[in-house]
């Protein structure tokens, strides 16, 4: 650590920084394009020019690039050096000769980090009288835009895309002022990251495709901090709104999570809020009404029920919705639980009371340190962010390990992937557990791959478990927390829980209610289901059993801002406002309590979950606390987060997680040969599945098996199959994919849930010739 | 260099995805199959991508680099002719307009009968026998517009 | 001076191993495994071979600078891929007498301890790559490349790398980039090339032609080295000569051999009745010089103190029948045209001098296009990523002084003085 001066500001740095970093950490300055604090320095711009005097004073000032400089004790930089400042003109007047005049109908206007350096730095006049060079655009897919004619050759775009993100079709093609950032072909670009070029490119190359169908200048946009709805993670965003309407989502940085970027399915995934089957009305027996008649009949019908009640939070709505449900399920002697899937309820709380054991889950920027991991499922599809930050981990050496019965994203980075049918997982897990505590188990070649996977996690300094929750049973999350307390101290654990607020959830849920609620409403004993946020009849595994007990409710009241399944079932349907119209607290995978804003209020009124409970509560004579005060009971210090601060790990009283008696075993009938797999993608998620940009990307519905297991089927690459399931039957292509496990189908959750199956349930494949 | 592409392709069948030796050996992949074939059009950049694992876009990456990576196609003959400093103060200004008027085709695109590509080039090495040309590969120099003619002519009515 | 880098020369037919070997091929090799590898450097340090590809960086200091105790594998990259305008002393060397290159690079790499060595050959020279191709290919028969090369205990195994074809592919770090199968952009200054060279490991780069002195120095000494030159300089070069010449050509001869002695003994002077304009010293990317400099030596020092750079030694004559405006558009256009397109300065400064040129060129420059043009190559000189751009620039600079009136006629009077189908504006 020393300290250098910028045109007289006293700079402190830290070894290896050089000037420009050191100057901007220090919220010094200096013009730049082609360094960004995520991709380092490159030299290329040539705009970060500033005057360096040397210590020996008898050395002239020198120009140099304060990007390529090592910070030096008792340097003393100028950027306002006029030697600097001409480096500095000449380059954005070099830049500009190309740059289209286009800044009245550009998308990035309001934010061109081009205009900003042009202004700040540039000649006020233009003296190039020749043609400018032009280039034809490439169709990037419905997310990005592209106009390359406004390129100014940073680098950047490639630089994350390549080097940060490891995608592979986006490139830096041909040379000169020629040179095309693109793709070898117009078409989607791949990386689940590939948002993110939108906020790296300094102009406007790439642009927010989305966001261009219905333009707001930037200005004019509504912005307050919030969190991503998306995932577990908890990734921090500025969400911008219009005229009533949510325009797009960008990054804002924590610096402990996302740091300078977000994953598509945050960026893109908030289209769900404007989806034209979204709705906006409350609807009695089918038709619109008034907020005050649906609460009229909501408390009639709960009246009439006598309380023979129960009700589903949520692991994507908040805290606040949550415990109000619950506060008011209390109230009226009903059950509640945030999970409407036995397996999934328990593997979620088995987690979280494992984490509680082990100690906290580490947060990305930990993540991107360890050098050793363990993955457990498909990362990419239920912690996208968690990816990115293992990508980074295996820029700088990490190794990784991947059991998974589908294919995933991260096995071409893993140094070991084994496929393994979901059911093998188990006993997997058991038998690394057991090679640790044997000696010399990284020489047995008997035991190899697992014997590596073993090696690489103890010859680690900094290792990780981690395994995808929604793919998981409690059994294997014991059996995960199990090899980390085998491993020791220096392996660190974490799962990416099933929603936002799924640990929020799993904190106010019991292991066991959800298949209580199941039964009491089959049996009758249930008459009234609240469902918030919620989507029982939609669930893959039970939906067919939630649909048919749903007849013997006499009400099933809906609070949701999508039109799922149930919410289209609902007798009574409340219309709520989605996380960007409400303020409330997530907690995410690292059980970080975080606020979000309400960032603008749409035409309609639409209340939170927590709203409507409280004005149910009123309408039923019984009024409820406010929902700080609800938490505060249930969680001692509880303090609602600040949107925009990082948030803090919430306390809680300890789990207990009666493992034995509690969590759900599922029958899986082993008389047949296949299992089926759920078959994920990063846009995988119930929010995300309305909106409508992203969804243009979901792979093709098919059967992906194993080869050989193909083989063995008599089956090949485009065979059709018709799949069986309790709920019913599909017919699919065949895909061969060496990323499925033996006897495994992988199958997307919409044919799942049509099948009735969950991840891991057998399944009937029959060939249709 | 002279790698033939079987050659190539077989020393990297068995090598790791990430081994340095697949990325090193793109541009010789890209010369044998470019002898094969003329040039390089998309099927072949998907090839190049196939033999060495590098994806298409890293591959086309490279092949748009070069000046000696044909993407576009070539005829069955190429001849460069030099516009460099030694060869233009000579005359090769004048070759390169004579030489496109002669085969009626603009320069670095195909005569209608696939035989020839003319196409202005960088400095060859040759400025010894400035002004000059390679003809596929050859070198010929120094040149004037009738002894070029002849080149063209006979270039153009072979078979 | 007796020719000792052209004596193996045969472009029509180049020496095969055996008669490579009776002219005394080879025997450089046996003088190096007698000697241990410091030993061979120093001999070259003392010597005083400087770098023939352009920079004159002394190869001996180059050798030791990357030590002796450099990790494994370190590597020799032996750079065959000039495209320096005027220049095409390689050409003969490659096509001339590949186990010439051959011997050359077994020394070096003996000296440097490397087992493993690229000669990145132009892709213009192909056919030459061919024929050092079936060289090496011999040399491995003969067990001159291999294991345990002729009992020394020293192995080595040469790769040709033939370019996809680029100027820039002749940068010693885009080289690497090239060979590594990566976009050849330059690579920053630091980490340099002798401890994170070819796959991160140390690499010693030098041009062939510095290379083929080595198995001489060590035969003969390294002052016997030194006294071939004259004027100060050391040793033989190889000095190409074309442009408005007579019998344009390679001339082998000592190092500080004056340009007047080039142009006008070996090259056979100019046209009848044309006098020299002024001259390139040192490829298309040194800067112009005079009638005046015609007696300083071509040799590193007296070359920068005349203002321009010795460079591969290669002259472009200019007579008084050529536009130099003309000239230097072409050149401009060459850089332009060749530019990685990696630096702002170089992608987009280069072409922008190209578009002022053109104009002054074509009679339609504007009255402050002259200064505008000094302005804008100061900082395309001062602030490009790598040595491309300053190299790019020299001539113009120079030229914009040298030939100062013929730009001032192109502005004022509309058009080129050496046009006659135009007449002066006035």
């Amino acid at each position: 650590m020393g300290t250098f001066l910028i045109d007289g500001h006293v700079i402190p740095f830290k070894p290896g920084d050089n000037i420009l970093r050191a100057a901007l950490e220090a919220n010094i300055q200096i013009p730049h394009f082609c360094y960004h604090a995520a991709l380092g320095s490159l030299g290329a711009c040539r705009l970060c020019a500033v005057e360096i005097n040397s210590k020996d004073s008898g050395k002239a000032p020198r120009v140099a690039m304060a990007c390529l400089e090592p910070s030096e004790d008792g340097l003393e930089v100028s950027v306002s050096a006029i030697a600097a400042q001409q480096i500095r003109q000449h380059v954005i007047e070099f830049l500009m000769i190309n740059h289209p005049h286009d800044c009245p109908i550009c998308d990035e206007g309001g934010e061109c980090h081009l205009q900003d350096m042009t202004v700040a730095c540039g000649p006020p006049y233009r003296r190039y009288r020749g043609r400018k060079r032009t280039f034809l655009n490439q169709d990037l897919g419905p997310l990005i835009h592209h106009e390359m004619n406004r390129c100014i050759t940073c680098y950047r775009c490639t630089r994350f895309y390549q080097d940060y993100a490891l995608g592979n079709d986006l490139g830096a093609m041909r040379l000169r002022n020629e040179v095309y950032f693109g793709r070898f072909q117009d078409g989607p670009l791949e990386n689940p990251f590939a948002g993110n070029l939108v906020e790296v490119c300094p102009t406007g190359v790439f642009t927010d495709a989305i966001f261009r169908q219905r333009f707001a200048r930037v200005w004019d946009l509504k912005t307050a901090p919030s969190i991503c709805p998306h995932c577990s993670v908890g990734c921090n965003t500025l969400p911008g709104a219009r005229d009533g309407t949510l325009r797009r989502v960008r990054n804002r940085a924590h610096p402990e999570l996302n740091r300078w970027f977000i994953c598509d399915r945050g960026r893109y995934g908030h289209q769900y809020s404007e989806h034209s089957t979204r709705p906006l009305a409350p609807r009695v027996s089918g038709a619109d009404t008034s907020y005050h008649d649906a609460l009229t009949a909501a408390a009639l019908q709960i009246k009439l029920a006598q309380n023979r009640i129960g009700g589903f939070g949520s692991a994507r709505e908040d805290m606040e919705g949550n415990a109000m449900l619950q506060a008011l399920l209390n109230k009226l002697g009903g059950v509640f639980t945030a999970f409407c899937d036995p397996e999934l309820e328990t593997a979620t709380i088995a987690a979280v009371s494992a984490l509680q054991n082990i100690g906290n889950a580490p947060s990305l920027a930990d993540i991107e340190q360890i050098d050793a991991a363990l993955i457990i499922g498909d990362l990419t599809a239920h912690a996208p962010m968690i990816d990115l930050a293992l990508r980074q981990a295996y820029r700088k050496g990490a190794k990784l390990a991947l059991l998974h019965s589908s294919p995933t994203l991260l096995a071409q980075f893993a140094t070991t992937a084994i496929s393994v049918s979901p059911r093998e997982v188990y006993t997997r897990l058991s038998r690394l557990c057991e090679l640790v505590n044997i000696e010399s188990i990284a020489n047995d070649m008997t035991e190899a791959p697992m014997a590596d996977i073993v090696a690489s996690l103890m010859g680690a300094r900094n290792s990780l478990l981690i395994g995808a929750i929604e793919t998981l049973t409690a059994y294997e999350v014991f059996a995960l927390e199990k090899l980390a307390t085998t491993l020791g101290s220096d392996t660190r654990l974490a799962y990416a829980f099933p929603g936002a607020n799924a640990y929020g959830a799993a904190l106010l849920s019991s292991a066991g209610n959800a298949s209580t609620m199941l039964e009491a409403v089959e049996n009758g004993k249930i008459r009234i289901l609240i469902v918030a946020g919620n989507d029982p009849l939609g669930d893959s595994r039970f939906g067919s059993r939630w649909r048919a007990a749903c007849h013997n409710l006499s009400a099933l009241i809906v609070l949701d801002c999508i039109s799922t399944v149930t919410a289209k079932a609902a007798d009574i349907l409340f219309p709520v406002a989605a996380w960007t119209e409400r303020s409330g607290t997530f907690i995410n995978y690292e059980g970080r309590s975080q606020g979000f804003s309400s960032v603008f209020h749409r035409s309609e009124y639409l209340p939170s979950v927590a709203e409507v409970i409280t004005n149910l509560g009123q309408y039923l004579g019984r009024s409820l606390p406010d929902a700080e005060s609800v938490l505060c009971d249930i969680f001692s210090d509880f303090q609602t987060p600040k949107p925009g601060t990082t948030g803090s790990l919430i306390t809680v009283p300890a789990l207990t997680m009666p493992i034995t008696a509690s969590i759900h075993s599922i029958q899986k009938s082993c008389n047949s040969t296949w299992q089926a797999a759920l078959a994920s993608w990063y846009g995988d998620e119930a929010l995300a599945s309305f909106a409508s940009g992203l969804m243009a990307l979901t792979p093709e519905t098919v059967a992906l098996i194993e080869p050989t297991s193909a083989v063995n089927a008599g089956l090949e690459n485009g065979s059709q199959v018709k799949l069986h399931g309790p709920a019913g039957s599909m017919v699919l292509p065949v895909r061969l994919n060496q990323g499925v496990a033996t006897g495994t189908i992988a199958i997307a959750r919409n044919v799942l849930v049509q099948l009735g199956v969950g991840h891991g349930d057998s399944l009937e494949l029959e060939q249709v010739l | 260099m002279n790698n033939s592409l079987k050659e190539l392709q077989e020393n990297l069948l068995h090598l790791p995805p990430t081994d340095p030796k697949r990325r090193a050996a793109a541009i010789p992949a890209m010369q044998a199959l470019q002898a094969e074939l003329g040039c390089l059009d998309d099927a072949a950049i998907e090839r190049i991508a196939q033999i060495t694992g590098l994806s298409t876009t890293e591959a086309e990456e490279l092949a748009t680099f070069y000046s000696l990576i044909y993407r576009r196609p070539v005829g069955r003959h190429i001849v460069r002719i030099c516009d460099s400093v030694c060869c233009s103060m000579r005359g090769a200004d004048q070759l390169l307009i004579a030489a496109e008027k002669y085969i009626r085709t603009p320069l670095g695109t195909v005569t209608p009968n696939g035989a020839l590509t003319v196409l202005p080039g960088i400095c060859l090495g040759l400025c010894d026998k400035a002004p000059a040309a390679l003809v596929d590969g050859e070198a010929l120099g120094p040149l004037n517009n009738v002894s070029l003619e002849a080149l063209l002519q006979r270039i153009l009515q072979e078979n | 001076m007796e020719a000792l880098l052209t004596r193996y020369l045969d472009p029509v037919a180049p020496l095969n191993l055996v008669a490579y070997q009776a002219t005394g091929g080879y025997r450089g090799l046996t003088a190096a495994f007698d000697l241990k590898p410091e030993k061979i450097i120093d001999i070259v340090e003392a010597a005083n071979l400087r770098g023939r590809g352009g920079a004159g960086f002394p190869c001996g200091l180059k050798w030791r600078l990357r030590g002796a105790d450099a990790p494994s594998p370190r590597y020799l990259i032996c750079n065959l891929d000039e495209s320096e305008p005027g220049t095409f002393k390689d050409r003969y060397l490659l096509y001339g007498s590949p186990h010439q290159i051959i011997e050359a690079i077994i020394v070096s790499a003996f000296a440097l301890q490397v087992e493993r060595a690229f000669i990145f050959v132009r892709g213009e020279y192909a056919k030459g790559g061919n024929a050092l191709n079936q060289a090496i290919q011999e040399a491995e028969t003969a067990g001159l490349l291999g294991t345990n090369i002729g009992g020394s205990g020293f192995n080595l195994q040469i790769e040709a790398h033939l370019s996809g074809g680029r100027y820039i592919c002749g940068e010693e770090t885009a080289q690497i980039n090239a060979i590594e199968g990566r976009r050849p952009n330059p690579r920053p200054k630091i980490p340099r090339p002798s401890t994170h060279g070819l796959w991160g490991q140390p690499t010693t780069s030098n041009n062939v032609e510095t290379l083929i002195n080595v198995p001489h120095i060590l035969l003969n000494g390294a002052d016997w080295f030194r006294d071939l030159g004259v004027n100060g300089g050391c040793g033989s070069k190889l000095f190409c000569v074309s442009g408005k010449v007579q019998h344009p050509g390679l001339f082998e001869l000592p190092c500080g051999t004056p340009a007047r002695e080039l142009i006008f003994e070996y090259a056979g002077g100019l046209d009848e009745g044309r006098t020299l304009l002024g001259f390139l010293p040192g490829g298309a990317s040194t800067a112009f010089l005079l009638p005046e400099h015609l007696d300083v030596p071509m040799d590193f020092d007296p070359m920068a103190e005349a203002g321009s750079r010795l460079g591969t030694g290669s002259i472009i004559v200019l007579d008084d029948a050529t536009c130099p405006v003309k000239v230097t558009l072409n050149l401009m256009r060459f850089f332009a045209r060749e530019s990685c397109g990696f630096c702002t300065p170089c992608r987009d400064g280069l072409p922008y001098l190209v578009q002022i040129l053109t104009s002054i060129s074509s009679g339609e420059g504007q009255a402050d296009d002259l200064e505008l043009l000094d302005e804008l190559s100061t900082t395309i000189a001062s602030q490009s990523f790598c040595a491309f751009a300053p190299g790019a620039v020299m001539p113009l600079v120079s030229s914009l002084k040298c030939f100062h009136e013929h730009y001032e006629h192109h502005v004022t009077a509309g058009h080129c003085r050496f046009d006659k189908t135009v007449k002066d504006k006035t």
